[in-house]
Order: C-alpha cells, then sequence, then structure tokens
C-alpha cells in the first residue's frame, strides 16, 4: 500500500481552495418574501422536489410565489400587519434528510410554523421533528391512518401536541369503489392485487372485509413482495376467478410490469375495471403506459373541476390548473390543488391564532380550526382523531385526450364522498386502446 | 554482541494529539451551556459519524474485514430501542439497554460470518442486513415501511434531551476512541493486523485468529448500534428502510477510506470531511451522493492512504500509528 500520488500535498490544497470558491458561489435555500415588516411570519415548507417523489414538490415554487404575491401587502391577524416568509426546503424524496432538514430549519430559521406534505415518508419525519421541537406543523397527502398510528398515536387520546394533519384516509376506499363500480354493469367479481407492505396490510385487514360487506366477491392474490417481476401467477389466478373488476395498491413502478403482463396473457382483454391506488396519480405514469393506459381508473383528492377556491392563492380550481400549466409548463397534477390547500389551512391557522408569533396560540387555533380550502372544507373539530382532518376522493377514469394538447385526461367518473363536485363523464368499460 | 531492540513508543507529536483530542473533547461536553440548539444537533450528528467511522475502520482497517452490512446494528438498535419503550421501559434507558441488546445478535452472528473470507465476507454482511430489516418489518410495531415514531422522548424538554443526547454522543465516542487506542496498541492490535495482512500466516504462528476477529467484530458493532441509538435519539422517527440503509455503510466506506484506511486518526478527519461535504453540498442531491463516489475513487486510485496518507507522504511518521516499530539503541 505504498503507492505514489499524482496529487501532490500543494495541489490539493489549490484544489480544496478551488472547491471552497465554488461553495461560495453556492446558492441558499430558496425563499419567497411577501413583504418586509417589523412584524414577520415565518412558514418553513419541507417537501420533496427531487428524487423519486420530486413530482409531487413541482408545484410548491409556483404557489409560494403565487401565495406570495397575494399577500404583498402583508397579512394582518389582530389588528397587526405581518409580513410573511416562505422558506422551502427539500428533502430529496429521503426520510433521514427531511428529519435533518427539518431540525436545521427549526434551529437556523426559527418558523412559526412548519409544513409538509406527500406520502408517510415525508410527513411523518418532519411531523416528529416538530413534535420535539415544539413547533406547530400541517402536513397532508398521506393516508390519516399513516399518519397518526404510524406515529405511535392512540385513539381517543390527545397524542401530539403540535402537529396537525389533513388527508383522506384508507377507510374511504371502500364507499368510494362501492360507489364507483356500481357505474357499469359487472359481475361484482374483483381481484385484489396487494403487496406486501404498510399500506397493503392496512388495506387487506380493512378494505376487503368492508368490499365484501358492500357485495363484492373477493378475489385475492395475497401478499407479494415490491418490485415484483413477475405476476403470471396473479394473472392466472384472476382470469381463472373471471374477474370484473381489479383492484391494485401497487408500489407506483409495479404497475406498469403487472398491466403490460396482464394485456400480453389476456387478463386485461377480459377486465371491465382497472381501480388503481397509490399509482397512476401522475398523467406522466400513463404516458409511460402508452395506449394501454386508457380507461384505467384511479381515486383523486384533488381535480381542476372541483368547485372549490383556495383562498391563500385567491385562484379557483381551474385557474390553479391553469396557473400550473403556465407556470410548469406541463399538464396540471393533482399536487396543484392539494399543495394550495396546505397554503389555505396555515393561512386561515395564523389568522385564527390572534398572534401567528405565538406557536401555542397557532397550536390551540388548529385545535377546532374549520376552513374552506382547494381540496373542500377541512374541520379539525369533526376529525377521526384529535389533531387530524378528513378530505374527500372522488373516482376518476384516465382518458385519451380529445381537446389536447397532452395525451391523456382525467374524468370524474363518482363522487359519492364529494357530493359538490360535478362528475364529468360516465365511466367507461376498460378497453385496450381506449 | 547484541544488540537490544525496543518497541518504539509515542513521539512528542502523538502525546500532543492526544492532549488536543482530550481537550477537544472536553471542550465539546461544556459546549451545550453555551451553543445554539442547531450546533447541537449539527455536533451530534458529527459525533455520530465520527463514531461509524472509527467502527468501520476498526473492522476494515485493522482486521481486513470490509463489510457492508455494518447497517444491521444500526437498524437493530433502533428496533430493540422501540421494543423496550413499548414494553414500559423509560426512552433513556431503553436507549442504552437496547445498544446493549444487539450483542446478543451479533455475538452468534460472529460464529458464522467470520469463518467466510473477503467478499463472501462482505456480501453475507449486507444479506444478513437486509433479512433482518425485511425480518423487523413483519413486527406490526413497525407496520413495514411506514415505521415508527419514539414519541415517548417528546415528553421531555426539548433543550435538554438535545444536551443529553450530545453528551452521551461525545462520550461514546471518548470511549471508542481510548478503547481502540488501548486495545490496538495491546497485544490485540498486533494479531489483527497480522491476520489483516495475512490470515494464514498469522494463524500459523498460533494467533487464534477467530477470536482476535470476533473481538473487533463485536466491539465494531457496539460502536454502530451506539451511532444507532444516537440517531434515533435525535431524529425520533424509526423507518426500517432508512435505519438498515446500504447508505450507512456507504457513508462509512467514504469516511474510512478518504480519511485514511487502518490509520487512527484517519476516520476522524474523514467524519469531519463527510460532515463538511455534506454540510456545503447537500442541497444538490443525487448530484452530492455522485460527487461522494467520485471523490472516493479519486482518493482509492490515487491516495490509497487517504488524507493522513497525503499528510505523511512517504516518511512513514503517521501520527498516532498502531504500527510497532523497533528502535535500536543509541551508540
Amino acid at each position: 500500500m505504498t503507492r505514489n500520488t499524482n496529487i501532490t500535498r500543494r495541489r490539493f490544497g489549490a484544489l480544496a481552495g478551488a472547491i471552497g470558491a465554488g461553495v461560495l458561489a453556492a446558492g441558499v435555500a430558496p425563499r419567497a418574501f411577501a413583504a418586509s415588516h417589523a412584524d414577520m411570519i415565518r412558514i418553513g415548507w419541507v417537501g420533496p422536489r427531487s428524487g423519486p417523489l420530486g413530482i409531487f414538490g413541482e408545484a410548491d415554487a409556483w404557489l409560494t410565489d403565487t401565495f406570495a404575491a397575494r399577500h404583498a401587502e402583508g397579512i394582518e391577524i389582530g389588528g397587526k400587519t405581518y409580513g410573511v416568509e416562505v422558506i422551502l426546503v427539500d428533502t430529496q424524496s429521503d426520510p433521514v434528510r427531511a428529519s435533518q432538514e427539518t431540525r436545521n430549519l427549526i434551529n437556523g430559521q426559527s418558523p412559526d410554523i412548519v409544513i409538509s406534505s406527500s406520502t408517510p415518508e415525508t410527513t411523518n419525519p418532519v411531523a416528529d421533528a416538530c413534535e420535539a421541537a415544539g413547533v406547530p406543523s400541517i402536513t397532508t397527502i398521506a393516508p390519516w391512518e399513516s399518519f397518526f398510528f404510524g406515529r405511535g398515536g392512540k385513539p381517543g387520546e390527545r397524542s401530539f401536541k403540535w402537529t396537525y394533519h389533513f388527508s383522506f384516509g384508507a377507510g374511504d376506499f371502500a364507499p368510494l369503489y362501492a360507489d364507483g363500480w356500481s357505474k357499469i354493469d359487472t359481475n361484482r367479481k374483483v381481484g385484489m392485487l396487494v403487496p406486501n407492505d404498510a399500506d397493503g396490510n392496512a388495506i387487506r385487514a380493512g378494505l376487503i372485509p368492508a368490499l365484501e360487506a358492500a357485495g363484492f366477491e373477493v378475489f385475492d392474490a395475497g401478499p407479494y413482495e415490491n418490485m415484483t417481476a413477475d405476476f403470471s401467477n396473479q394473472i392466472n389466478y384472476f382470469k381463472q376467478s373471471g374477474v370484473d373488476i381489479i383492484n391494485a395498491f401497487p408500489f407506483p413502478p409495479d404497475f406498469p410490469v403487472f398491466w403490460r403482463q396482464a394485456a400480453q396473457l389476456g387478463l386485461a382483454q377480459q377486465v371491465r375495471i382497472m381501480q388503481m391506488a397509490k399509482a397512476g396519480l401522475f398523467a406522466a405514469e400513463m404516458e409511460a403506459l402508452g395506449t394501454l393506459g386508457y380507461g384505467l381508473c384511479t381515486g383523486a383528492y384533488w381535480h381542476r373541476d372541483f368547485p372549490t377556491t383556495s383562498p391563500a392563492t385567491g385562484l379557483s380550481s381551474a385557474e390553479l390548473a391553469q396557473g400550473f400549466e403556465a407556470a410548469i409548463g406541463k399538464q396540471w397534477t393533482q399536487q396543484a390543488g392539494a399543495q394550495a390547500a396546505l397554503l389555505d389551512v396555515t393561512l386561515a391557522a395564523l389568522v385564527a391564532s390572534g398572534n401567528p408569533n405565538d406557536k401555542a396560540a397557532v397550536a390551540a387555533a388548529l385545535d377546532t380550526l374549520t376552513t374552506e380550502t382547494a381540496v373542500g372544507t377541512v374541520d379539525f373539530a369533526r376529525g377521526p382523531m384529535p389533531g387530524i382532518a378528513t378530505t374527500p376522493l372522488v373516482n376518476c377514469q384516465w382518458v385519451k385526450s380529445e381537446s389536447g394538447p397532452h395525451d391523456f385526461a382525467l374524468d370524474i367518473t363518482a363522487n359519492a364522498l364529494a357530493p359538490d363536485v360535478p362528475i364529468s363523464a360516465d365511466l367507461k368499460p376498460y378497453r385496450i386502446g381506449g | 554482541m547484541t544488540t537490544r531492540y525496543r518497541l518504539g513508543g509515542l513521539s512528542r507529536l502523538d502525546t500532543t494529539l492526544m492532549a488536543a483530542g482530550a481537550v477537544l473533547l472536553a471542550l465539546l461536553l461544556v459546549l451545550p451551556l453555551v451553543a445554539s440548539p442547531l450546533v447541537v444537533d449539527k455536533l451530534t450528528l458529527l459525533m455520530i459519524y465520527v463514531l461509524l467511522a472509527v467502527s468501520w475502520n476498526l473492522l476494515a482497517g485493522f482486521a481486513g474485514l470490509v463489510s457492508v452490512g455494518q447497517q444491521t446494528f444500526v437498524g437493530l438498535s433502533g428496533y430493540f430501542v422501540l421494543r423496550l419503550v413499548e414494553a414500559g421501559i423509560a426512552p433513556l434507558p431503553a436507549l442504552a439497554a437496547g445498544s446493549a441488546a444487539v450483542l446478543v445478535v451479533a455475538w452468534p452472528l460472529s460464529w458464522i460470518v467470520l469463518r467466510l473470507r473477503a467478499a463472501e465476507f462482505a456480501v453475507a454482511m449486507w444479506v444478513i442486513a437486509e433479512t433482518i430489516r425485511s425480518l423487523v418489518m413483519f413486527d406490526p410495531l413497525v407496520q413495514g415501511e411506514t415505521g415508527r415514531s419514539l414519541m415517548t422522548l417528546n415528553a421531555m424538554d426539548a433543550d435538554l434531551r438535545r444536551t443529553i443526547v450530545l453528551l452521551a454522543a461525545v462520550l461514546a465516542v471518548s470511549v471508542a476512541l481510548v478503547t481502540s487506542y488501548r486495545l490496538l496498541r495491546g497485544r490485540l492490535g498486533g494479531e489483527s493486523q497480522a491476520i489483516r495482512d495475512d490470515e494464514e500466516a498469522a494463524g500459523s504462528i498460533g494467533i487464534d485468529t477467530l477470536r482476535v476477529k470476533r473481538t473487533i467484530f463485536l466491539v465494531s458493532a457496539l460502536g454502530c448500534t451506539v451511532a444507532g441509538s444516537l440517531w434515533l435519539a435525535s431524529a425520533i422517527t424509526y423507518q426500517p428502510r432508512t435505519a438498515f440503509g446500504i447508505n450507512w455503510s456507504v457513508f462509512m466506506l467514504f469516511m474510512v477510506l478518504v480519511g485514511g484506511l487502518g490509520s487512527f486518526t484517519g476516520p476522524v478527519i474523514g467524519a469531519l470531511l463527510l460532515f463538511a461535504i455534506q454540510e456545503v453540498f447537500g442541497d444538490y442531491g443525487s448530484w452530492y451522493l455522485a460527487g461522494l463516489g467520485v471523490v472516493a475513487i479519486l482518493f482509492a486510485l490515487y491516495a490509497p492512504g487517504g488524507v493522513v496518507g497525503l499528510i505523511t507522504g512517504r516518511s512513514l511518521r503517521e501520527p498516532l500509528s498502531m504500527r510497532k516499530t523497533l528502535v535500536a539503541p543509541r551508540g
């Protein structure tokens, strides 16, 4: 181990100097100032903006700018006008980094409130860090059961002092599907494709009995490991069972694998409804599937046709979708509305607190907060657990876009959980190629 | 006439370094009194890195056991802590007991894996890490991917908890440094380095290779478990994919390779470097990870001795060296 090195100490020093200079040029975390006042409200927004979950955070920077522009004159609370500063922090889709960055944010920037969104891998570490530091936090877009029970919450007890969550829940799927699948004639035989992971096991224990109670005959293909390459066993089982409906809760990258094999083995030709959950949230996933994607069904927590307006940004749902497409240059996603709703709840909590710089007052306001948001009414007073509020799902179908410019359009086909949301199209039986 | 050789002692540089290290660690102990929470949090992370690097270097640098599965112990200690807390034990004792409990797994494990050589050992350790992760994920308490939070820690005042965790981390690093120094300067150091250089030859001159390797393996495992407990105490969130993540091994490998494999000071320098790089370039996401890889490759190719090797050059006057040197009497 005595090889001569080609980097001498002096050259190494020069190299280190060059790296140091590069460091100084590197930027700091992006932030948006709404106004500079003597009194400031600082909102820390931690979320995935790069990495595998980056698509969930696409709208964040644009929404922050929109929010800041709308409140450029400051926000009046309790007779005082406060300037607003939003500090965006990227988790890089990494739970470890989510936890670390939240602590750094709290210790370094002393935010009045921390908000976060998208998947338990993001919301749970962020909320834990806030709970530990005594900073109020609001999170969304992760089934509330994963948030509450995953963090050790006990039913009926006030388990968390500082952390609040609003989202759809795993319990919503049964009524959503029972309604959505009744729109066309089927033999009411459902094939379940559910992996052996946390969500999967919760679904197996909760959803399957609920569907059976609703009059469906359920054929469970059994637990399988995520990132499976061969689904032929499950596909053959579904074919033999003669199911008209398939309900899959796959790890998102697994779904195209399953569905391509289903088309090759003749299952896709037999099925009338292909219902996805977890997968199929984004048009980008459908575009990757190509013609096999037309006609797939997915639940949605927001849609551009929602008859709602986001108070924090001042935009209606249609305007949110248009604004997203104009600012990002891509087709709108459900995240445009979901993230706007996060800002809506945040703003409402700060206003209701009477003193946004008082963390205890903000948390107390959240305990009973009821507010209108882009995803509908969020009501913490009525929540299934203390500190939890639920929001509805609608059932949707990806169809071939008739007007363009994008390949896929998302139709709302069932609205039992959100009767205010208009149905935009009838459910069509699945057919390869649309 | 016979010349009487003796083993070389500590140089002046060595004693100065040791004194400086002791003063530094003592300063860290009083630091929470004055420093901001941000500084305390970051120093805790740095201490965890030092602990991991020292543990890995003990294994790879001195016993020649290259493992990419030390995350087994990081992840398991967190899991045991959660289980103990669930059983009703207060969080702080649980954190200590959780680390110790991992040895119950590490000890029988050592009987199997230490019979494997080189690459087989490395692969086996990784497989074991993945297997144990899968098993842990079956526990309903952990809820598969979702994980679990150590909420009971929040009952404690945030400042107090931060301070306790940092003090425990500084203490753990001090103990790790002193213990490994004493172990390596003693008989075990000579034996383990002989095994690293040629296991057959070491065995043939009467070294009980399995015993030596097992001691080192267990000490290294203990270092990783303590790091895992400290990590859980500061992060609170336990997610099996993260706790058993290969990233821990990547970081350990990076710190030791860049700092100086098989040198005593190397891992500490490597930990400082990784910490600095993370602070500065961490925002660049995957590019930062790719950068870490490139740096590690460059060091492996052009500076196999790491930073310590670059500093000492060819003089072989490595600070706090574990090499046995013979000194001829004057005259």
